[in-house]
């Protein structure tokens, strides 16, 4: 009977749960805001998602060959990194720049590092940062969703028409408002307040997965539920982000919008619980990723109130990406009473 | 008593317990088998030597191993008998180590736990702290958690260190394992004898019994007999937070006293002593009715055993006897392990015997048993979190995979107190303690074959 019983060492026993269960609860975690741009873009989501998420697997199965490696579909996370991607385009993208972008994010930003858990940026990110450097003008024509435009045209007609049906993203749209045409005051406070109700339901133009707040909020409730995530990062990123934007309001409201209308464009959201808490490219200790947080909050809002972008999230989780090493480093643990040595 | 399950420390984990398969089985005496192979490595510190020779007539509770070190302990013959070698035996740590083979001569003995001839008028100032201090010592009691550290010398009273909080572990957190829950339950009146005894030798008097939530039944027992047993009239009883690892001493004291003993250093220094509750009835047995340390509770259970049970077992029976009175394997039997699940060691080797501090056997069927296949580590911190001592599990195990043992160093690999969790925990199957581990024997070696 003896020749069935195996040797290694302990533990014996592990918790059942692996890195494509990790994955699988962001997938999930996803899914609310997966619907919702279903519902407010239609079909261009899908074939926005399909075609981020099958040519993000497709490069890494190529890579995997390519290398000699084994397989790692398995563990999903070239489907995460699919949607996110797909999740911070915009929905009249055509389909060979998503293919592109998934290049780029795969094959640029995960693989030649080595594969998962080596790659030092966010590939998703990485891969965004390489089509707005490439396609600029693409990547900043916003459809206008189906909900407030019910004429929205269908699969086919919105690259041949882009100017038809675009609108700029609230952000942009408030840049404008507050840099260009200052009004008196409450009429800004309507057009404002207005423009955060969509926000939080998600009927505004913008990225595919950064319209609504609410469905973002769902799926990330689910990921601290889950304890798929940890809090910090998502506390942090929302909390400096809201300082930040609450002091420039009280110096200058004429220019500065409410803190609120910051936190509600899906974009900050997303990043706070989504793409900053990517465990790969974020720091390892809870003093690090504070750190990792509050940068990613600050620079993003640098960089909204500050730069010509009205968007910085992108910007911000890879800059502070660059940095996780040195943060790992700076945050260095000590072991629990102080060590003597015996 | 305190809020049940609030005392805690930071990190571990909740494996699923497994403590119903045996927590309802008595302790049960087991006939003596017809050999037994009594290691001469049963402590922490000096080794024993064989005091008896080939082919001598030994009898049950006569010393037949000692060492005259300070930090040793002798070792018993568990049975009347002949020894019949003294040779190499598998061993589950050392790989193969000496010990007394010994033929026993009358298999119908058996020894009973003492436990109903102790009783609560109990006076532990009949007994000098010396006293205590040398039954304990000539007993060859040595901590029955598991480390094996000669108790003698820690109930030794020492003006430079002198200990202000003795805690009585009554935590068992491994999976499966229920023998000291079991003693608690069965042998209440003899632990807290012990314990007044351990208290008496080092003049302390601010005694804790910390046993986890998941127990209550043992809490009540033991409230109960407190207010029945005037000696122990002033200890406290303490519900911590059932939590894997509760029982490290570490841990416990973390828990308890809310107080850190440092990294790499021994509860002493902070003037806490921590014993368990089997030590502590040992202790008893010792003091008050001069009895050696020959044979120990033992859980033997799993889903690969087809009875478990508890036993009270002589030292140096082969675990394969005990497992036969549990019932025998299941056919799926997979893993056959010294201890519980999360720190024992798993062995192929069914004659390998049981020792002073070996307080459980775990089959593990192949069920139970996740197939690990390691994948890159996804940095998600999640080893940090669950690391008891607060280090960093993915950078010590990354460093000594890549043979960069200063830099395991430098992140404190000594520290690892080793229990597991960090390999417990991890999502992406890396052996974590196992490369922490390799990587201590690895600098160990390093600094013997570098001299000074
Ligand atoms: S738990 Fe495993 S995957 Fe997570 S950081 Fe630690 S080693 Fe890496
Ligand atoms: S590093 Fe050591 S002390 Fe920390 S969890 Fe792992 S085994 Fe336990």
């Amino acid at each position: 009977m003896l020749q069935n019983i195996k040797i290694s060492p302990s533990p014996h026993i592990s918790k059942h749960h692996s890195t494509q269960s990790v994955m699988l609860d962001v997938i999930i975690g996803l899914v609310p805001a997966i619907i919702a741009s279903l519902v407010f873009f239609r079909m261009r989501a899908g074939i926005v998602l399909a075609s981020c998420v099958i040519s993000c697997v497709a490069f890494e199965a190529v890579c995997n060959l390519a290398r000699k490696k084994p397989n790692s579909l398995g563990d999903l996370s070239a489907v995460v990194t699919g949607i996110i991607l797909a999740f911070s385009l915009p929905p009249s993208i055509p389909f060979w720049v998503c293919i592109i972008g998934s290049g780029f994010a795969i094959i640029i930003g995960k693989m030649v590092f080595g594969g998962l858990g080596a790659n030092i940026f966010n590939p998703a990110m990485a891969g965004r940062c390489f089509l707005t450097a490439c396609f600029g003008t693409m990547m900043t024509v916003w459809t206008v969703p189906a909900t407030i435009d019910s004429a929205m045209p269908q699969v086919g007609t919105v690259s041949e028409a882009p100017a038809a049906i675009t609108q700029a993203t609230p952000l942009g749209l408030i840049k404008d408002i507050l840099k260009n045409k200052p009004a008196p005051q409450d009429e800004k406070i309507k057009a404002v307040n207005g423009i955060f109700k969509n926000m939080v339901i998600g009927s505004t133009s913008g990225c595919l997965g950064e319209t609504s707040a609410l469905a973002l909020l769902i799926g990330g409730i689910y990921l601290l539920i889950k304890r798929t995530i940890d809090w910090i990062i998502p506390t942090a990123v929302l909390g400096v982000a809201f300082i930040c934007a609450f002091i420039a309001c009280e110096i200058d409201p004429h220019h500065y919008v409410l803190p609120w209308i910051h936190l509600a464009s899906g974009g900050l959201l997303m990043g706070a619980f989504f793409i900053a808490t990517d465990p790969v490219t974020a720091p390892l200790t809870k003093k690090g990723m504070w750190i990792f947080g509050a940068g990613v909050g600050a620079l993003t809002m640098l960089i909204r109130l500050v730069g010509e972008y009205p968007e910085g999230v992108m910007f911000a989780v890879l800059l502070m990406n660059s940095i996780s090493p040195l943060i790992d480093r700076f945050t260095k643990l000590t072991p629990t009473g102080g060590m003597v040595n015996a | 008593m305190n809020t049940p399950g609030k005392l805690t420390f930071k990190g571990g984990v909740h494996p699923p317990d497994y403590k119903d398969l045996s927590s309802q089985c008595a302790i049960e005496a087991v006939s003596v088998p017809k050999q037994l192979a009594v290691m001469l490595t049963q402590n922490i510190g000096a080794i024993c030597k064989p005091v008896v020779n080939k082919k001598d007539h030994v009898t049950a509770g006569q010393v037949i191993g000692s060492n005259d070190a300070f930090v040793s302990a002798p070792i018993h013959s568990p049975v009347n008998g002949t020894v019949k070698d003294i040779a190499l035996q598998s061993h589950p740590v050392l790989g193969r180590a000496e010990a007394i083979l010994i033929e026993s001569d009358d298999t119908n003995q058996q020894k009973w736990p003492r436990a109903d001839q102790f009783n609560v008028t109990f006076d532990p100032a009949h007994f000098l702290p010396e006293h205590i201090f040398d039954s304990v010592r000539k007993a060859g009691i040595v901590g029955m958690g598991g480390a094996g550290f000669p108790t003698s010398v820690k109930i030794k009273a020492n003006p430079q260190s002198p200990i202000n909080t003795i805690i009585i572990n009554g935590c068992e957190c491994e999976p499966f394992i229920t023998c000291d829950y079991r003693i608690m339950l069965e042998w209440t009146i003899q632990i807290l004898t012990g314990v007044s005894l351990i208290s008496r030798a080092l003049n302390c008097g601010n005694v804790y019994i910390g046993i986890e939530d998941n127990k209550p039944d043992a809490i009540a027992v033991f409230e109960k007999a407190i207010h029945t047993m005037p000696c122990a009239s002033g200890i406290k009883i303490v519900a911590v937070k059932t939590k894997y690892p509760q029982g490290g001493e570490k841990q416990l004291i973390k828990s308890i006293t809310n107080k850190d003993v440092p990294a790499g250093g021994i509860p002493p220094m902070i003037g806490v002593l921590v014993t368990n509750v089997a030590t502590a009835a040992a202790i008893a047995e010792a003091v008050v009715f001069d009895g050696p340390l020959t044979h120990r509770p033992v859980t033997v259970s799993g889903s690969g055993i087809k009875t478990p049970g508890n036993f009270y077992a002589p030292v140096g029976m082969a675990a394969g006897e005990l497992i036969e009175l549990a019932g025998g394997l299941t056919d799926d039997a997979e893993k056959i392990i010294l201890g519980g699940p999360m720190m024992g060691f798993a062995v192929a080797d069914l004659s390998i015997p049981i020792t002073k501090t070996c307080g459980a056997i775990t089959v593990l069927a192949a069920k139970d048993i996740v197939k690990r296949k390691e994948t890159p580590c996804i940095r998600c911190g999640r080893c940090i979190e669950v690391c008891p001592m607060n280090l960093t599990p993915t950078t010590i195990a990354h460093a000594v995979k890549h043979n960069l043992l200063d830099t395991a160093q430098q992140y404190y690999m000594s520290a690892c107190v080793e229990c597991g969790c960090c390999s417990y925990i991890c999502p992406a199957d890396i052996e974590l303690s196992g490369f922490i581990k390799t990587g201590k024997i690895l600098v160990a070696r390093q600094k013997k074959l570098m001299p000074k």
